[in-house]
C-alpha cells in the first residue's frame, strides 16, 4: 500500500505550526519488510538536496556526499570547522545552512502560559449522552486526550460507541467519524436512540446524516482512514464534512490483534505509530478520540486487565471497563456496571451503573447483548 | 551569564528531598531516570516537580524555569493548572500565567525530530540562564518505532537514542542542568515472577519489574534511577511507592506517596 503520498507531508509542512513540529517527510527505501506500510513511518531521515533550503547549492551537497554527509541529521551533528576544512566550504555558509535547518526541522518550545491560554479557548468537553457515565469521566469527553473503553465481548462497548456518536451528533450538533472495524455499527440502532431523544423525524434525519461510518477491516484501512481524515481537516474543507470533534473506534484491538505476536516487533511498531495517529490528531485539531479495546487475563481466575499489552496502556489517558451486571432472570441486562480503571483527574476505582437501554422499548432488548462484540 | 547560573546553582537542592537517597540531591548535572509501568505516578511526579520549580520563591517555590520535552503527547497543562490553583496562595489567573511563563514546552513525532530539537535548543539554554531544570516525557516513547526502522541491526535501531543521549549529555554538561527523564516499562523481566520477591544481593533490581532496554550510552549517563511502582495495601493510605537509587554510591531508599487533588504527597 503505498500509502502516505508526499504531498500530504509537503502540505503539513506548510500549515503552521502548533505545539509538535514539523517531520522530516521523505520515505527511506529498505530492502525487505514483511509489512510495507512501514516504509513511510515518520521518523525517516531527510536527505540533503538541492532547494531544501536557501543556501544549500548542489554543489555543496556534492563536496558533503564526498565526505560522508547525506542527511539532515549527519550535516547537523557534525562538526562544521571539521567539515569546512574538508570540503572547503565557508564556515560562515555552513553555520547559516545548519540554522535554517534547525528551524526547519525541529520542534518549536511554546511558553506555558501561551499554551494554556490556547488550551482553554479550545478544549471541550463532550456529553455522552448517558448521565452516570458522564460523572465517571468528570463532566464527559475531554477533547484533545484518548478515551479507551474496554470490556469482554457483549460488555456493551458498541453500544456506549453508538450512544456516544447519537447524542453528540443530536444534542451539540457535530459531525462524527465513525471507524467500524468489527461491522458491529447498525444505523438502525442509531436511530433507535435517536427516536428515543428527540420527537421531530427531521431532527432525527440531520443527526443520523452527521454521522459519518468508515468500515475498516484492517489496520492500513485504518491508518488510511485517519490520513483522509487529517488531510481533510488541515484543509479546513467545509463540504458535508461539518465541524468535527469526535472520532469513535470500535474496535482498535480487533486490528492490531493480527500484528502482535511473534518475534517480529514490527507489529508493534505499527501498533504505536497507530498510537501517535491518534494522539496527534486530538492534540492538533482538539479532538476527543474514543477506541474501544478487548480484556484479557493473566491465567483464569487473574483480574481482567486490558489487551494490547504495555505499550497501548501508556497510550489512553482514560480508560473505563464495562462489565455486565449478574443477570437478574425476571428481564433481560440492560444493566452494565462502568468502572474508571484510569483518569489524569479522577481517583481510580470509581464505579457507576450504565443503562443502555437509552429509552429504547424493553422487548427489541434480546437484540441488544449479542450486538456489542 | 555564568555568574548567574553559578547563583543558581544550589537551588535545586530542595527540589524534592523526599525522592532521592542522599541530601543535597539533586545537583546541576544529574541525570534521574523515572522507571515504572503504566499508572505508577511518574507524569504526576513530573509535574509536582515542574509545580515546585515555577512557583515564585514566595509562594514556596524555586522560582527557576523548567524546559519539557513532551514525546507522547501526555502533557496534560489543565492538570498542571489545577494542581498550580491548590498550591498558590493566589489563585488568580494573573498568578498562574506568571508561574506558567518559566515553563517551556516542546512536542516531539519522531526521535530523529528529538535529535534535531535538542540541537536546536542549545541556542535557548545560553539565552535564559533560570533555565536549569530539563525533563524529558518519555525517552523511550520511540523505541519500538525505532526498532523496526532498523531493521536486523542493533546499531541503526539504537543510533538515533545514543545520538540523542550523547546531545543531552553536552546539554547537561555545557549548561549545568539536572535532567529528569521517564522510560515506560514495556517487557517483561526475563526472570520467574516468583524469583522476583525474594530479596537477592541487588534488592533495587527484584522488587521491580526493571530490565534495561536501552541503549548503553542512555544507562550510562543515568546517576539516580527512581522506580515507581504501586502499592496494593489495603490499610494503607499511601497509593505509590518510589525506590530511589544512587548509582554510582549504591544507596538506595524506599518511600511512600499518594496522588490527591492538588497532586503528589508524600
Amino acid at each position: 500500500m503505498r500509502a502516505l503520498p508526499g504531498s500530504s507531508a509537503a502540505r503539513r509542512k506548510q500549515e503552521g505550526e502548533r505545539a509538535g513540529g514539523r517531520d522530516p517527510g521523505a520515505p527511506r527505501p529498505r530492502v525487505s519488510s514483511p509489512l510495507p506500510a512501514l516504509r513511510w513511518v515518520a521518523g525517516a531521515m531527510v536527505v540533503l538536496r538541492a532547494g531544501l533550503c536557501p543556501g544549500l547549492t548542489e554543489e555543496m551537497i556534492q563536496l558533503l556526499r564526498a565526505n560522508g554527509i547525506r542527511t539532515v541529521v549527519d550535516f547537523v551533528s557534525s562538526d562544521l570547522e571539521d567539515v569546512s576544512q574538508k570540503c572547503s566550504l565557508s564556515y560562515k555558509a555552513l553555520v547559516a545552512v545548519r540554522r535554517v535547518l534547525l528551524a526547519q526541522f525541529s520542534a518549536f518550545p511554546a511558553n506555558g502560559a501561551d499554551l494554556y491560554e490556547e488550551l482553554k479557548s479550545s478544549t471541550a468537553i463532550l456529553p455522552t449522552g448517558n448521565r452516570s457515565l458522564d460523572q465517571l469521566l468528570d463532566s464527559g469527553l475531554y477533547t484533545g486526550e484518548v478515551t479507551e473503553l474496554m470490556g469482554a465481548p457483549g460488555s456493551g462497548k458498541t453500544q456506549v460507541c453508538l450512544g456516544i456518536a447519537a447524542s453528540v451528533s443530536l444534542s451539540l450538533q457535530q459531525h462524527v467519524l465513525f471507524l467500524d472495524s468489527t461491522g458491529g455499527f447498525t444505523a438502525s440502532r442509531v436511530y433507535q436512540m435517536l427516536q428515543g431523544q428527540a420527537k421531530d423525524k427531521e431532527e432525527q434525519l440531520e443527526a443520523l446524516q452527521r454521522i459519518q461510518v468508515v468500515r475498516v477491516f484492517d489496520i492500513y484501512e485504518m491508518l488510511r482512514a485517519l490520513q483522509e481524515l487529517r488531510d481533510r481537516l488541515s484543509q479546513q474543507v467545509v463540504s458535508s464534512m461539518g465541524p468535527l470533534k469526535i472520532v469513535v473506534i470500535d474496535s482498535v484491538s480487533a486490528v492490531i490483534y493480527p500484528l502482535l505476536g511473534g518475534k517480529q516487533s514490527e507489529g508493534l511498531a505499527i501498533m504505536m505509530q497507530l498510537a501517535r495517529e491518534l494522539k496527534t490528531l486530538a492534540r492538533e485539531f482538539s479532538l476527543a478520540v474514543v477506541v474501544t479495546n478487548q480484556v484479557t487475563r493473566d491465567s483464569s481466575t487473574g483480574p481482567l486487565k486490558p489487551a494490547l499489552g504495555r505499550s497501548w496502556s501508556f497510550v489512553p489517558s482514560t480508560r473505563v471497563l464495562l462489565e455486565s451486571k449478574e443477570a437478574t432472570w425476571e428481564k433481560a441486562t440492560t444493566q452494565r456496571v462502568a468502572s474508571l480503571a484510569k483518569s489524569p483527574r479522577q481517583p481510580t476505582g470509581i464505579q457507576v451503573e450504565l443503562d443502555t437501554g437509552n429509552g429504547v422499548v424493553q422487548e427489541l432488548s434480546p437484540a441488544a447483548p449479542t450486538q456489542g462484540l | 551569564k555564568l555568574l548567574a547560573r553559578l547563583e543558581g546553582r544550589s537551588s535545586l537542592k530542595n527540589l524534592e528531598p523526599h525522592l532521592f537517597a542522599e541530601e543535597g540531591s539533586p545537583v546541576h548535572g544529574d541525570v534521574i531516570e523515572f522507571h515504572g509501568p503504566e499508572g505508577t505516578g511518574k507524569t504526576e511526579m513530573l509535574y509536582h516537580l515542574v509545580a515546585r520549580c515555577i512557583i515564585p520563591k514566595t509562594g514556596g517555590g524555586l522560582e527557576v524555569e523548567v524546559m519539557f520535552i513532551d514525546t507522547d503527547y501526555h502533557f496534560d497543562m489543565l492538570r498542571l493548572v489545577t494542581i498550580l490553583e491548590h498550591r498558590l496562595a493566589q489563585r488568580t489567573e494573573e498568578m498562574i500565567k506568571q508561574c506558567l511563563g518559566r515553563l517551556f514546552l516542546v512536542s516531539c513525532s519522531s526521535s530523529t525530530q528529538l535529535l534535531l530539537t535538542l540541537y536546536s535548543l542549545e541556542n535557548m539554554f545560553c539565552t535564559h540562564p533560570s533555565l536549569c531544570l530539563l525533563i524529558l516525557d518519555s525517552i523511550s516513547a520511540f523505541y519500538w518505532i525505532d526498532r523496526s526502522n532498523g531493521g536486523e541491526s542493533l546499531k541503526l535501531q539504537e543510533m538515533n537514542l545514543k545520538k540523542c543521549a550523547n546531545s543531552l549529555e553536552k546539554l547537561v554538561r555545557e549548561h549545568h542542568l539536572a535532567l529528569f527523564a521517564t522510560t515506560q516499562t514495556l517487557m517483561q523481566k526475563s526472570t520467574n515472577s516468583a524469583e522476583s520477591f525474594f530479596p537477592l544481593k541487588i534488592p533495587h533490581e527484584t522488587d521491580t519489574d526493571y530490565r534495561p532496554y536501552l541503549c548503553k550510552s542512555w544507562q550510562q549517563m543515568v546517576t539516580h534511577r527512581i522506580f515507581f511502582s504501586k502499592q496494593c495495601n489495603s490499610g494503607n493510605s499511601k497509593g505509590f511507592a518510589v525506590i530511589s537509587c544512587h548509582l554510582k554510591r549504591n544507596h538506595v531508599v524506599k518511600r511512600l506517596f499518594s496522588v490527591a487533588e492538588c497532586g503528589v504527597q508524600f
